[in-house]
């Protein structure tokens, strides 16, 4: 080597080190992937513990709302439709019954309408034993034409029906004798389950509030190992950004694999339930089968707990850069 | 190229590390700062580097003023500096080529052209074969050429050196500023922070003397 004498006019040196901005960025999001990935691997017991927390989290909800979404098919089951009985005065005809089931069945509140002439239902009730000998004593069919009315479900619910009202109102037909009214214990249900729906609510988002913690503390205390790394890369010229990047997909995997491992967590749940509940749902003639998480709940599940990652996240990095900003610069 | 305008540095502890100060550097020029312990070298690269800001007066690059740049400019500034420190500042759960290829990645440069850039950086200052070594298996001449090495391997405009021959052998030292030397004849502005008269002496370049403020 020899010692440079000569002065020189400083020329143009090639200082931009990128070819063009979005390569510069897939570049710095994939060594951004792969560096969050290699950490989570190598502290798997922190990994694990964090991921357990945070899968536990979200599998209670889950069920929760699992839990709800089965009573509510329960209650819309067709085979438990909740019914009105019509019961038809003597005097009214086959014919005149079969008119007024038209009718009714073009109102709004009424889906559909069935009607069962007296000498169907005397057919049945001969079918049942021990029936049968007391009808024969009998000279002349003792029972009523009778409709079977299905309110429409969608409007039980809701305030636009009132079942005094739709009572009220089948009352006043001059054909109609009595009525009975198999809905109310519906109606019931479906307060308690609205009730339920709140409590599910609340209990999601006290939870999704502790993945949130859960992640911002993990990631806090990454920051806190690794502040001397930090400090390097900013004295280096680091953005923000480059700073957080890495921080941002560990809150990421966090929640998605947390996310994965509550699916994993349910589904076997679910599992040790099915059988159990096929049989009590036979016990009572119901073709009723527990319903799992179909796709749509799983991608909603994945999407919510990877969305609580990255905010956790990025709470805590931002924090840390909030305080460091100064000491810095 | 680079400025200084009456310049003063007071740090928070009430310490004054430099007054008024004025220096100027053409593009392209290589300078020594040299002078006692605590005469105020580093607190002088550190103006530069905006690793610290002037109390009074202000410090120009390439005719802008520092402290118009705002803080999200900051960063971007800070890439085209090469700024080797007393102590390397090496990251010690990273490779020797993970260290070096740092200011690259931050710059998102593609693998091909990272892995050749760090090569160039490692046959620069005699480390080459060394890259999948972490810096604890590394002697402090080695450690600190590393850092030379992270410095470098960007290309920057300006260079700056606080005293980066410090931990190294007579004959590694005089090599490391012959390095310095091809930067600058290559056309960066280097500026290097140094006590060891005998070796600037030698490199016959233009010194410029602290004195301690009192
Ligand atoms: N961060 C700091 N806070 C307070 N005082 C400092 C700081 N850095 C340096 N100093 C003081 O400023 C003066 C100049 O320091 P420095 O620039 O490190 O000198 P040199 O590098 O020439 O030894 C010294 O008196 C030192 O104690
Ligand atoms: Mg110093």
């Amino acid at each position: 080597m020899t010692t440079p004498t000569n002065k020189k006019v400083a020329p143009k040196r090639n200082t931009s080190t990128t070819a063009n901005p979005f390569s510069a960025w897939w570049n710095q999001q994939a060594s951004a992937i792969k560096f969050s990935m290699e950490r989570l691997w190598f502290n798997p017991a922190s990994t694990w513990i964090t991921l357990a927390a945070i899968a536990i989290a979200l599998s209670l909800p889950t069920s929760l709302h699992l839990l709800l979404k089965n009573m509510q098919t329960l209650t819309a089951d067709k085979r438990e439709v909740p019914t009105i009985t019509l019961f038809l005065k003597q005097s009214v005809s086959e014919q005149q019954a079969k008119d007024r089931a038209e009718l009714l069945s073009e109102l709004p509140e009424i889906d559909n309408v069935r009607v069962v002439t007296r000498e169907e239902a005397l057919a049945d009730f001969r079918k049942i034993t021990g029936f049968a000998q007391t009808l024969e004593t009998l000279d002349a069919n003792p029972l009523p034409h009778v409709l079977i009315l299905t309110p429409r479900l969608s409007l039980l619910g809701g305030e636009d029906m009132d079942v005094e009202d739709l009572s009220k109102k089948l009352k006043a037909y001059s054909e109609v004798d009595d009525l009975q009214i198999d809905v109310e214990w519906v109606q019931r249900l479906r307060g308690i389950l609205r009730i339920a729906e709140r409590i599910v609510l609340v209990v999601s988002i006290l939870l999704g509030m502790t993945v949130l913690l859960v992640v911002g503390n993990t990631i806090r205390l990454d920051i806190e190992n690794r502040k001397e790394e930090i400090r390097v890369t900013q004295l280096i010229g680091a953005t923000n950004a480059y700073i957080r990047r890495p921080f941002i997909y560990n809150g990421i995997w966090l929640g998605l694999f947390g996310g994965v491992l509550s699916l994993v967590i349910v589904h076997v749940a679910l599992l040790f339930l099915v059988e159990p509940v096929t049989q009590l749902a036979k016990l009572y003639g119901s073709t009723f089968t527990l319903s799992g998480i179909d796709v749509l709940m799983t991608l909603q599940i994945l999407l919510a707990s990877s969305v609580l990652g990255v905010i956790g996240s990025w709470l805590a990095v931002g924090r840390y850069l909030w305080q460091s900003d100064d000491a810095i610069k | 190229m680079i400025e200084f305008k009456q310049v003063s540095k007071k740090y928070p502890t009430g310490q004054l590390a430099l007054y008024n100060i004025n220096l100027t550097l053409e593009a392209g020029e290589m300078v020594f700062i040299t002078g006692h312990s605590g005469a105020g070298k580093s607190t002088l690269l550190k103006l530069v580097a905006m690793l610290e800001r002037p109390t009074k007066g202000e410090v120009l690059i390439g005719g802008r003023s520092l402290s118009k740049l705002g803080r999200s400019q900051i960063p971007n500034y800070r890439r085209r500096i090469g700024f080797i420190f007393q102590d390397p500042h090496l990251l010690y759960d990273r490779t020797v080529f993970d260290n070096i290829a740092l200011p690259l990645r931050i710059a998102g440069m593609g693998q091909s052209e990272t892995r050749r850039r760090v090569q160039a950086a490692l046959d620069k200052v005699g480390l080459t074969g060394r890259e999948n070594t972490f810096p604890l298996m590394l002697s402090a001449g080695e450690k600190q050429r590393v850092g030379i090495a992270r410095a470098m391997v960007n290309k920057p405009t300006i260079i700056l050196a606080d005293e980066p021959t410090g931990n190294l052998d007579p004959e590694l030292a005089q090599d490391i500023m012959f390095t310095f030397a091809q930067f600058n004849e290559l056309g960066a502005t280097v500026m290097i922070a140094s006590h060891d008269h005998a070796l600037v002496e030698r490199m016959k370049k233009r010194t410029i003397v602290l004195q301690k403020v009192d």
